[in-house]
C-alpha cells in the first residue's frame, strides 16, 4: 500500500476552497472523511496532485431545521452525526438508522454524508433514503450555485453531474406529508459490510390508500435508482400482503443488478423483491423506522 | 478427578494482559533498531510465466534504495516444510507459478522508496498457459506446475485397514455423498514481518513466528550455517493459526539485504500480500462411502479426496495425510479406505489452518452421517452416540487413544442444547445440528527427521527465592501458554504464579520447543515444565529438610510455604530456603524435557495422526434461515469438550470462542476468491468476510470431567479441536431447518436461497 504524493490545502471559507478549486483545475480533489478517497489513492485508483480538504468548514457540519424550507444538513455531517442527531431521530428515524447500517464506527466518525453522496457508488447507503425523503441538494461554486433534487444527481455508475469546482454544501429534507419511511440493507454481516442490496421507501398513507409511495434501489442497478414502475403500480391502491408483493415484483422487474462478488444477479433481483414488500410493510405500519 | 491443586485448574490473569490492553505490548512490526532498512519483496503478477530478464538497474539508481537482490545473489538450495517435497526457492529463478510467486528484494531507507524501487524493477515474462481447477490438474494435456511431478501430482495416499469392500457387501445400507470444501485463510490480524540483521558471521531474526525452532533449523541449512550462528527471536505475536509455521520469505530475504548492506532490515507483508502467501486450508474434493448395519452402526468407510495444494508444498503433504488419518477418530469402525491426490495449481499454496486437514474431511463426514441417519430414520445424535469411540482403544490406522469420553461430550452437548425437545418442536425454518471432532495433543513426530527431545525448559529461581523464572522455547502467539506454563511452573515447584516471571521463544536463551502447532505446547512443553519445577521443589525440600532437621518426605511446598506433613508449625518460606540453597550450593536451577514415546504403525504415511493422546469434543448449534433470502442467523452454539485437565478455565473457554469464531467463519462466510488469472478478488477484509463481534452468537462451553492418563496433570488439547466439528455441525443444523443440504462450503447465503428454490421448483413439478 502507497500513497502517491500530494500537496495538502485546507481552506477556511466554503468561498476560499472555490477559489482553490478553480485555480488548482483537474489535479485538484476535494477531501472530507476520505474514507472514499484515501482508499482509492492506496490501491492506486486515484492519484490527485492536490488534496483539498474541507474540514475547516464547521458550518457544513450542522443539522438544523428551517420552518418553510425543511431538515437542512450540511455535506461534512459524519454517519455517526446523523446517527445521533435528535432532530432526525424525532422527523425521520429513518435516516439516523440507515447511517446506522454503514460500516464500523470508526468509518462512521470520518465520513460524511457528502462524502457518500458525491463517491457515487450504487452501494451506498444514504442516497436511497435521502431520494425517497425527496430530498434535494445545494451545489456550490465560484460561478454561484444550483440546487437539484438528490435522484437527478446520479447518472451512471459511480458518475454523477458534478462539475469540477463545485461543492456540495448541503441537502434538504423538505417538509412533506409521507408518513413512514425505512431502509433495509441486506449485508453479508452484521458490521462493515457493504449492501449486496439496499432498499429505501417512503409512503404516504390515508387510512388504508396508499396515497404515495417512493421505492429507491441501492447495488441494484449501476446507479441508485427510483423503481418508477412499483411506485405508479402501488399510487392510489388499497394495501394487502399480494398487493406489497406484486410492487416487490415489479421493482424486481426494473432492477439492473449485475453479477458481483457480493451476489448474482439472480440473487440480487430476488433480493429487491422481498426488501421492497418488506420495506413496504415496515414504513406503512411503523412509520418513520 | 477431584484434586488439591493450588495454582493450576485457576483463571489467573495473563502474565502479558496488562502490556496487551495498555498497548505497551511490542510486536515485531513495532520495533525499530538504529539504522534499520526496510525492505520489501517484488512478486509475480502472473499465474504462471517464464522469466526472460530482469533487469534491476534502474531499481538500484533511486536515491535511497542500498540493495536490489534476486535469485542470483541467494542461495539457489529448495526449502519447504515437509522435507520430502522441498520445491520453493527463496526468489524464481526460470518461471514464476502463482500471482505472488517472490522475484526479487530492495532494501530502502523506508517504505515508500520501497515501493518506488519495486516499480523500477522491470521483469520481461512470457505468459504460460496456467492450471487454476483443482479438479482437472491430473488431466492429459494441463500444464505442469512443476516439470518433475508429472500430471501435477504432488502427493497421492493410498491406505486400506481391515476389508473395506467385504464389510460394504455385507452392510445393511450403503450410501455415498460427495461434498466440496473451499480455501480459507487464516488472516491473524498481525501482519508476518520480520527483522534481520548480523553480527559478523551470527544471524539474528526478530519473527512473528509460530515456530523460533523451524525458523531457525530451516534458516541455517539454507544458508549452510551452524544452527548455533542463528537466533531467533519471537516477540508478541498476534495470532498465526498455523500460516506463520514456516519460512515466509521474508526471513530470507531479509537476511541476505542485511548481510549486503551491514543494516538491520525490516522485511513485512501487507494484508494483500498476507492473502497471496497465503498457507491457509486447502480446497478440497471430498466423497464419502460408508456401509451401516441397520441400527447405523457404521461397518466400514472409504474416503476419496483430492486436494488443491497450490504452486507449492508447504506443509502439505502433512495436510493430505491428516485429511484422512483423523476422521476415523471419533468413531468405532475397523475397516476404512483412504485415496487422497493432492495437487499442484497455479495459485498460492495451501498449509496448515487450523483443525490442520481435518474440519473439511469432518464437515464432510458429519455431513454424511447426518444423511445416512436420515435414510434410516435414526435421530442424528443416536447414531453418533451409538458410533462414539471409547477409551484404551486403537484406531483402524493404529492411533491408541487412551481417555476419551466421546459418548459423554454427545450425552451432555445433547442436555444442555435442549437437543430432544428442539428437534420435535422447532418451527419451520428452525434448525438443529450435531457435530463430533478430534484433533492431536501434539505431532509424534518432529516435521523433520530428528531425535531431539520435542520440548525442554528451564526454570531459575532468583536469588532471594522472590522470583522465578521459567524460560521455555514454547511460543505464545495468543492462546495463552506463556501464562499457564507460569501456573505449572509454580504449581510443581509449589510456587506462586504471581512471582512468576516467563522468558520465551529466544532461540540463544531459552531451551528447545518445536512451538505452536498441533495444539501441542499444554502437554508437551507442559510435561517439560513439571519436570523442571518438580526438580525445583526436590532440591528446595532438601536445603529445608537440613534447616529443619526434618526428613525431606515429610516436607511439602505448597503456595510458597515449605512445612512439615505431620508436625504443626514447623514451617519455612520459599524464599528462605531458596536463598540459602543460593548462598549453600549455588543457583537453584531445575530442568526439564519431553520426548514423546514411539507411537504409530508401519505403515507408509502412518506417523502423521499419531499423538501421545487426544481430546474429543461435540457441537450443537441452532439456526434461523430466513427463506426468501437464505440468510442465516445463529441462535446458539453449545460446546463440550474432553480436554482432559483444565489449567486454566478462563483460557481454556476463550480457545474454544477463537475455534468456534474461525469455524463459524469457514462454515458459512469466508473463502478465497480467485479471477480466471489466477488474482486474488478479495485479498482485504471488506470481501473476505471474517466475522465481527456482533455476529457471534451466546456460546455455550463446558467440559467433560476428564483425565488423560499420559499427561502432565492429565492434560490434553483444546486450541484446534474446537474447529472440528463446526462446518459439518452448521451444515447439519441448515440441513434440519431446511430439509436440503448444501454440499459445499461456504454454506452462504446465496447457495442456501438457491437450494431452498430448487427445492420449490422440484415439489411444484411433481405437484403439476
Ligand atoms: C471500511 C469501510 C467501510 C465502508 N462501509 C460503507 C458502508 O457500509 N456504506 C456506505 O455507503 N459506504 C461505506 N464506505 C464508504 C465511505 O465510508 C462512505 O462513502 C463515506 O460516506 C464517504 O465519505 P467521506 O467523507 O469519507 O468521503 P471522501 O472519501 O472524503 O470523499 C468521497 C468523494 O466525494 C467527494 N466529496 C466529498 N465531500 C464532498 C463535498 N462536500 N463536495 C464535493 N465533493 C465531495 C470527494 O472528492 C470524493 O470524490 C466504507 C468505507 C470504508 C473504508
Amino acid at each position: 500500500m502507497y500513497m502517491p504524493d500530494f500537496e495538502y490545502h485546507t481552506p477556511e471559507t466554503l468561498t476560499e476552497a472555490c477559489a482553490l478549486l478553480d485555480e488548482l483545475g483537474e489535479k485538484a480533489t476535494v477531501l472530507a472523511g476520505g474514507t472514499d478517497v484515501l482508499h482509492k489513492m492506496k490501491v492506486g485508483k486515484l492519484a490527485p496532485g492536490h488534496l483539498v480538504s474541507l474540514k475547516n468548514l464547521d458550518d457544513l457540519r450542522t443539522i438544523s431545521h428551517e420552518p418553510g424550507r425543511g431538515i437542512v444538513m450540511g455535506a461534512l455531517t459524519s454517519h455517526n452525526a446523523i446517527y445521533t442527531s435528535r432532530l432526525l431521530q424525532e422527523r425521520y428515524l429513518s435516516l439516523p438508522m440507515a447511517a446506522h447500517t454503514m460500516a464500523s464506527n470508526q468509518i462512521c466518525n470520518m465520513g460524511t454524508v457528502g462524502g457518500n453522496i458525491v463517491n457515487g457508488v450504487p452501494s451506498a447507503d444514504l442516497p436511497p433514503i435521502l431520494i425517497a425523503l425527496n430530498a434535494s441538494i445545494r451545489l456550490v461554486s465560484s460561478n454561484g450555485e444550483r440546487t437539484m433534487p438528490l435522484e437527478d444527481f446520479f447518472h451512471g455508475s459511480a458518475e454523477t453531474v458534478i462539475n469540477q469546482g463545485e461543492i456540495l454544501a448541503d441537502i434538504t429534507i423538505p417538509d412533506q406529508p409521507a408518513t413512514g419511511s425505512t431502509y433495509i440493507k441486506f449485508g453479508l454481516r452484521r458490521s462493515g459490510a457493504l449492501a449486496v442490496v439496499g432498499v429505501a421507501v417512503s409512503v404516504t398513507m390515508d387510512g388504508d390508500t396508499l396515497q404515495d409511495a417512493r421505492v429507491v434501489l441501492a447495488s441494484a442497478a449501476p446507479t441508485v435508482m427510483r423503481a418508477r414502475g412499483a411506485e405508479d403500480f402501488l399510487r392510489g391502491k388499497k394495501i394487502s400482503d399480494e398487493l406489497l408483493a406484486e410492487a416487490g415484483d415489479r421493482a424486481s422487474a426494473e432492477s439492473r443488478p449485475r453479477d458481483s462478488i457480493r451476489g448474482s444477479a439472480e440473487y440480487r433481483r430476488n433480493l429487491v423483491g422481498v426488501l421492497t414488500k418488506r420495506a413496504l410493510r415496515k414504513a406503512i405500519d411503523e412509520g418513520h423506522a | 478427578m477431584s484434586d488439591n491443586h493450588k495454582v493450576i485448574g485457576r483463571s489467573v490473569p495473563r502474565i502479558d494482559g496488562p502490556e496487551k490492553v495498555t498497548g505497551a505490548a511490542k510486536y515485531t512490526g513495532d520495533l525499530k533498531f538504529p539504522n534499520m532498512l526496510y525492505g520489501k519483496i517484488l512478486t509475480s503478477p502472473h499465474a504462471h510465466a517464464r522469466i526472460i530478464s530482469i533487469d534491476t538497474s534502474e531499481a538500484e539508481k533511486l536515491p535511497g534504495v542500498k540493495a536490489v537482490i534476486t535469485h542470483k545473489d541467494v542461495p539457489e538450495l529448495k526449502y519447504g516444510l515437509s522435507p520430502a517435497r522441498w520445491d520453493e526457492n527463496i526468489f524464481c529463478i526460470d518461471k514464476v507459478r502463482f500471482v505472488g510467486d517472490k522475484v526479487a528484494a530492495v532494501a530502502c531507507v523506508d517504505e515508500e522508496t520501497c515501493y518506488r524501487a519495486l516499480k523500477l524493477i522491470k521483469v520481461e515474462y512470457e505468459v504460460l498457459p496456467a492450471v487454476l481447477d483443482f479438479r482437472h490438474a491430473m488431466d492429459e494435456g494441463q500444464p505442469l506446475v512443476h516439470e518433475e511431478y508429472e500430471r501435477n501430482i504432488n502427493t497421492e495416499i493410498h491406505q486400506e485397514f481391515g476389508d473395506v469392500d467385504k464389510a460394504l457387501a455385507e452392510a445393511h445400507h450403503v450410501r455415498t455423498d460427495v461434498f466440496v470444501g473451499q480455501r480459507t485463510y487464516q488472516a491473524p490480524i498481525e501482519p508476518h514481518s520480520a527483522i534481520s540483521m548480523w553480527e559478523g558471521e551470527k544471524l539474528t531474526i526478530y519473527s512473528s513466528t509460530q515456530s523460533p525452532h523451524y525458523f531457525q533449523y530451516y534458516i541455517a541449512r539454507e544458508f549452510g550455517m551452524p544452527m548455533g550462528d542463528v537466533r531467533i527471536i519471537k516477540p508478541y505475536l498476534g495470532g498465526g493459526f498455523g500460516g506463520k509455521l514456516e519460512p515466509t520469505g521474508l526471513e530470507f530475504a531479509g537476511a541476505v539485504l542485511a548481510k549486503r548492506t551491514g543494516r538491520p532490515v525490516r522485511t513485512f507483508y501487507d494484508r494483500a500480500e498476507m492473502f497471496a502467501h497465503n498457507r491457509g486450508r486447502h480446497a478440497q474434493y471430498m466423497e464419502i462411502t460408508t456401509g451401516v448395519d441397520k441400527d447405523g452402526k457404521i461397518l466400514a468407510a472409504k474416503a476419496n479426496f483430492m486436494m488443491d495444494g497450490g504452486a507449492y508444498t508447504s506443509l502439505g503433504i502433512a495436510s493430505a495425510y491428516y485429511a484422512g488419518a483423523l476422521l476415523p477418530m471419533t468413531y468405532e469402525f475397523d475397516n476404512y479406505q483412504f485415496d487422497m491426490f493432492r495437487v499442484y495449481t497455479n495459485l498460492p499454496a495451501c498449509g496448515a489452518q487450523r483443525g490442520h486437514g481435518a474440519p473439511q474431511p469432518k464437515y464432510a463426514f458429519e455431513s454424511h452421517l447426518d444423511n445416512v441417519a436420515a435414510d434410516l430414520g435414526i435421530d442424528p445424535m443416536d447414531i453418533r452416540i451409538r458410533n462414539a469411540r471409547r477409551p484404551d482403544t486403537v484406531t483402524p490406522n493404529d492411533f491408541r487413544v487412551n481417555s476419551c469420553m466421546m459418548r459423554e461430550c454427545l450425552e451432555q452437548v445433547r442436555e444442555m442444547s435442549g437437543w430432544d425437545e428442539k428437534k420435535k418442536n422447532l418451527p419451520h425454518g428452525r434448525g438443529i445440528g450435531v457435530a463430533t471432532g478430534s484433533f492431536v495433543t501434539g505431532a509424534g513426530y518432529p516435521i523433520y527427521r530428528t531425535d531431539l527431545p520435542h520440548a525442554a525448559a528451564f526454570i531459575k529461581v532468583h536469588e532471594d527465592g522472590t522470583a522465578a523464572t521459567l524460560y521455555t522455547g514454547s511460543v505464545d502467539i495468543g492462546q495463552g501458554s506463556d501464562t499457564i506454563l507460569c501456573q505449572m511452573a509454580a504449581e510443581a515447584m509449589g510456587y506462586r504464579y504471581e512471582q512468576m516471571k516467563i522468558v520465551a521463544a529466544d532461540t540463544e536463551i531459552t531451551p528447545l520447543d518445536f512451538g505452536a502447532y498441533a495444539s501441542r505446547q499444554t502437554y508437551m512443553s507442559g510435561a517439560a515444565v513439571k519436570q523442571a519445577g518438580e526438580e525445583i521443589k526436590k532440591q528446595l525440600l532438601d536445603m529445608a529438610s537440613t534447616m529443619l532437621s526434618l526428613p525431606a518426605d515429610d516436607l511439602e511446598c505448597e503456595e510458597g510455604v515449605i512445612f512439615s506433613k505431620s508436625r504443626e508449625g514447623k514451617s519455612l518460606t520459599f524464599e528462605e530456603v531458596a536463598r540459602k540453597h543460593f548462598v549453600l550450593k549455588g543457583p537453584l536451577l531445575g530442568r526439564g524435557a519431553y520426548t514423546p514415546p514411539k507411537l504409530g504403525g508401519s505403515f507408509k504415511g502412518a506417523a502423521v495422526g499419531t499423538s501421545p493422546a487426544y481430546s474429543f469434543g461435540a457441537q450443537v448449534g441452532e439456526v434461523s434461515i430466513d427463506e426468501e433470502t437464505g440468510e442465516i442467523t445463529v441462535v446458539g452454539i453449545w460446546d463440550v469438550h474432553d480436554c482432559g485437565k483444565v489449567i486454566n478455565p478462563r483460557l481454556l473457554h476463550g480457545q474454544v470462542h477463537g475455534a468456534l469464531y474461525m469455524g463459524m467463519g469457514e462454515s458459512v462466510w469466508e473463502e478465497v476468491l480467485f479471477d480466471d488469472k489466477g488474482r486474488i478478488r478479495n485479498a482485504e477484509l471488506a470481501n473476505y468476510r471474517l466475522l465481527t463481534a456482533v455476529d457471534m452468537p451466546p456460546i455455550q462451553s463446558e467440559v467433560v470431567n476428564s483425565y488423560e492418563p499420559t499427561g502432565p496433570w492429565g492434560v490434553k488439547e483444546v486450541g484446534e479441536g474446537a474447529t472440528n466439528p463446526t462446518l459439518g455441525m452448521f451444515s447439519n443444523a441448515i440441513f434440519d431447518a431446511m430439509g436440503v443440504r448444501v454440499n459445499s462450503l461456504p454454506l452462504t447465503y446465496e447457495k442456501v436461497w438457491r437450494a431452498l428454490k430448487e427445492k420449490r421448483e422440484k415439489e411444484e413439478t411433481i405437484a403439476a
